[in-house]
């Protein structure tokens, strides 16, 4: 890259803004980071930017560190006509040729793959179904990354490409030998991903919630309601139905805990369906819901986050658990009606199930176990030398390491985590 | 919402944004939020903000652009909510601790700052015997999440300018910020070279300025300058190779036109007194032998060829 002259450092640090002018305030430097401003608006932030070192440094501590991956914005290719005299502009133009070019490049690359799915229409439609059923069941295998990364990733076309991309053969070759085993008749037994060990899933996650949902209701076996002759490409669109409704979820954050709040129990459903089209047929048709109303039923916004992704409420085949407004709550009919099960001293915050074991945990360190599906609870108090666990349990996560008991991870509000591998008998914390 | 001329029209529109907004949830009443709304649109005196005499598609179209479901938590949570609270907490406490840590680097400091923080968002201190919450602030214009980690980088800069000012005696000695050298002449430049450079900065645009202050100022990153501007990182790459070679022949054209000649103006332009200074002190480094100083350390390539004695 050019070096620019000394003296543009020198010229540039001592031009400062006048004093007379306040400095933007939080808000509006939190519009123009998120690209929220109107142009004369974000012309007059830029104003100030360009001139106030201390709100360029607020503004660059602010940014999130997973923002600071490579962004897929606009790429800007009118570099010349602010600033340089006309005459560069002539100097310039093979500068301008290499956009140009790889523009032209990805359009080739387009046409290319046009022309093959044109040329060869029914071999993606009928590897697009087997695909799908791979996704989720060996997800440790497919998806090593931790949910937060999980979350990051670009919803349902990306893992449609990649799915039908050859260069993900391994991925596929392994799915295929675990449905080949399926199909054997041989029960499978995965290793537990994160996503598959515990199933209290704050609200915050949303944008990965999404993602889970998907991968949840792709697998979904085929339905015995429906046609057992039903053709494995009309389940492949039905399947891409579903990734359209997510979508949805993800671009309109009110949309969302209304669509997250009904897809919940057709994710349920789904994942007891037997068969492999009910799956996708659910969240389809429950989309076409009004929004508002299901708005205003009142859940809590955290408890319709928790209820669409919670990945391990197969514990009891009818029973689906989660926490509002500070209770725990169980619904025997996929989410059509629930009851309260356990109010603590201190407001619940987040629940694990696996199987018959149900962890609940809140406020000032309450924690409570049961072992029987809800029936009954014993209030358990983590203790280590140190003292005992007061803070907020904010997640709990039921790790499956192919023993019983499972480990417990208990995180708190002020970062502590403990663990149990006894089953809530003796606890460490990290 | 500010007064309009179709008070049926606006009422639907009212009604429409506070379902959106979910702020029932948090037992906010439409009035409450119509009032929340007003002030929002009071608060934001710029053009896009719709005026008393705007249309009410204007406003309302203001209002659509807003965050309003986070707003309406925002403000629940001011008022003191519970459940809000509870979902606030649900919601961004974790993230806030991650926040701070990656912006002190260090557990004890962010914690201490996302503490901090969330007692400035619940309002510890009253006024006039209310509490005064610093999430009444939050216009809804950007995401909550975005706007908390700007006031949190807020709270940092003022935090370590607090500090900057207590230091110790000690510590300023260690520095040398006590005892610090009296500082020479100031190395001025020509002040045609002064006066070239500023025009030529000055017909930049408030974006390229921008650009070039992140990336040679302050150190940014392409990748956090790209985030910032909403561009892919090679377009600013290309920006700031472009905006330095305009620069540096904007200058020499004003160098020009001030008298002087083409080999003159680039002379200028290429010699900076501060590297003379930098190339004399070099220079003397160079000249000192360190077999001179008996208690310096010896680099390893010395000592193998056994010459330190």
């Amino acid at each position: 890259m050019t070096e620019a002259p000394k003296i543009v450092y020198d010229r540039l640090q001592a031009a400062r803004p006048q004093r007379d002018l306040p400095h933007p305030d939080a808000d509006l430097l939190t519009a123009f980071a998120e690209q929220a401003l109107s142009a004369t608006e974000r012309s007059s932030v830029l104003n100030h930017l360009a001139l106030c070192g201390d709100c360029r440094q607020v503004i660059a501590l602010a940014l999130s560190p997973e923002n600071i991956a490579p962004v897929t914005t606009q790429v800007d290719i009118e570099p010349v006509a602010a600033t340089v005299p006309a005459k560069s502009k002539l100097l310039n133009w093979p500068t301008l040729a290499w956009p140009g070019l790889r523009w032209a490049a990805l359009a080739a690359g387009i046409a290319l793959a046009a022309s093959i799915l044109l040329l060869h229409p029914g071999r993606l439609n009928q590897q697009t179904p087997v695909a799908n059923r791979q996704v989720a069941p060996p997800a440790p295998a497919l998806t090593a990354a931790p949910p937060q990364s999980a979350s990051s990733i670009p919803p349902s076309p990306l893992d449609r490409s990649s799915l039908e991309q050859p260069a993900h053969e391994p991925s596929a070759t392994l799915a295929k030998s675990q449905l080949a085993r399926l199909q054997a008749g041989r029960p499978t037994q995965p290793p537990a991903s994160r996503s598959q060990q515990s199933d209290m899933l704050l609200a915050d996650n949303r944008m990965g919630s999404s993602v889970e949902e998907k991968t949840q209701a792709a697998p979904a076996p085929p339905s015995p309601n429906l046609d057992a002759g039903k053709s494995a490409p009309q389940a492949a669109n039905e399947t891409v139905e579903v990734s359209g409704a997510t979508a949805l979820v993800e671009t309109e954050s009110s949309n969302l805990i209304s669509l997250a709040q009904h897809n919940a129990p057709a994710i349920e459903k789904a994942k007891q369906a037997p068969p492999e089209t009910e799956a996708s047929e659910q969240p389809t048709s429950r989309t076409a819901y009004d929004l508002d109303t299901l708005k205003l039923q009142g859940r809590n916004v955290v408890s319709a986050a928790k209820l669409a992704r919670s990945p391990n409420q197969t514990a009891s085949s009818d029973v689906t658990w989660m926490v509002a407004a500070g209770v725990l709550q169980r619904s025997r009919d996929n989410g059509q009606t629930w009851q309260n099960v356990l109010r603590a001293d201190h407001a619940l915050l987040c629940y694990a199930s696996r199987n018959a074991d149900i962890w609940t945990g809140g406020r000032a360190g309450t924690l409570y176990h049961s072992s029987d599906n809800g029936l009954t609870w014993v209030q358990v108090r983590p203790t280590v030398k140190a003292g005992a666990l007061s803070s907020d349990i904010i997640h709990i996560d039921i790790q499956d390491h192919e023993r019983a008991p499972s480990e417990i991870v208990i995180s708190t509000g002020n970062s502590e985590v403990w663990n149990s591998i006894d089953g809530g008998k003796a606890w460490d914390k990290k | 919402m500010p007064k309009s001329t179709q008070p049926g029209q606006e009422a639907d529109v009212l009604a429409a944004l506070y379902t959106r907004s979910g702020a029932a949830a948090y037992s906010v009443s439409a009035d409450q939020f119509a009032a929340i709304l007003e002030e929002v649109a009071r608060k934001c005196t710029h053009e896009s903000a719709p005026s008393p005499d705007d249309p009410a598609d204007k406003k309302a179209s203001f209002c659509a652009t807003l965050r309003l479901e986070e707003l309406a938590l925002a403000r629940a949570c001011a008022a003191g909510n519970e459940l809000a609270w509870q979902d606030f907490i649900s919601r961004y406490r974790q993230k806030l601790h991650s926040m701070a840590l990656h912006i002190t680097r260090d557990a004890a400091h962010a914690a201490e700052l996302a503490d901090s923080l969330f007692a400035d968002l619940y309002g510890i201190n009253a006024r006039d015997g209310v509490r005064s919450s610093k999430l009444v602030s939050y216009t809804g214009r950007g995401s909550l999440e975005g706007w908390l980690r700007t006031v949190m980088a807020q709270e940092f800069i003022n935090r370590y300018r607090k500090q900057k000012r207590t230091v110790s005696l000690e510590e300023q000695t260690e520095e040398g910020v006590q005892f610090a050298a009296v500082p020479g002449p100031a190395c001025t430049s020509d002040p045609r070279l002064e006066a070239a450079t500023d025009e030529a900065l000055a017909e930049l645009s408030s974006e390229d300025r921008f650009t070039l202050a992140s990336y040679y100022l302050d150190r940014r990153t392409l990748a956090e300058i790209a985030r910032t501007l909403g561009l892919h990182e090679s377009s600013v790459s290309r920006r700031l190779d472009r905006l330095s070679t305009a620069l540096r022949k904007r200058i020499l054209a004003g160098l020009r036109m001030r008298g002087m000649s083409h080999a003159q103006a680039a002379e200028a332009l290429e010699t900076d007194v501060r590297d003379l200074q930098l190339n004399l002190r070099s220079r003397l480094m160079q000249d000192s032998d360190p077999k001179s100083f008996p208690g310096k350390k010896v680099s390893a390539q010395d000592a193998g060829d056994g010459s330190t004695d």
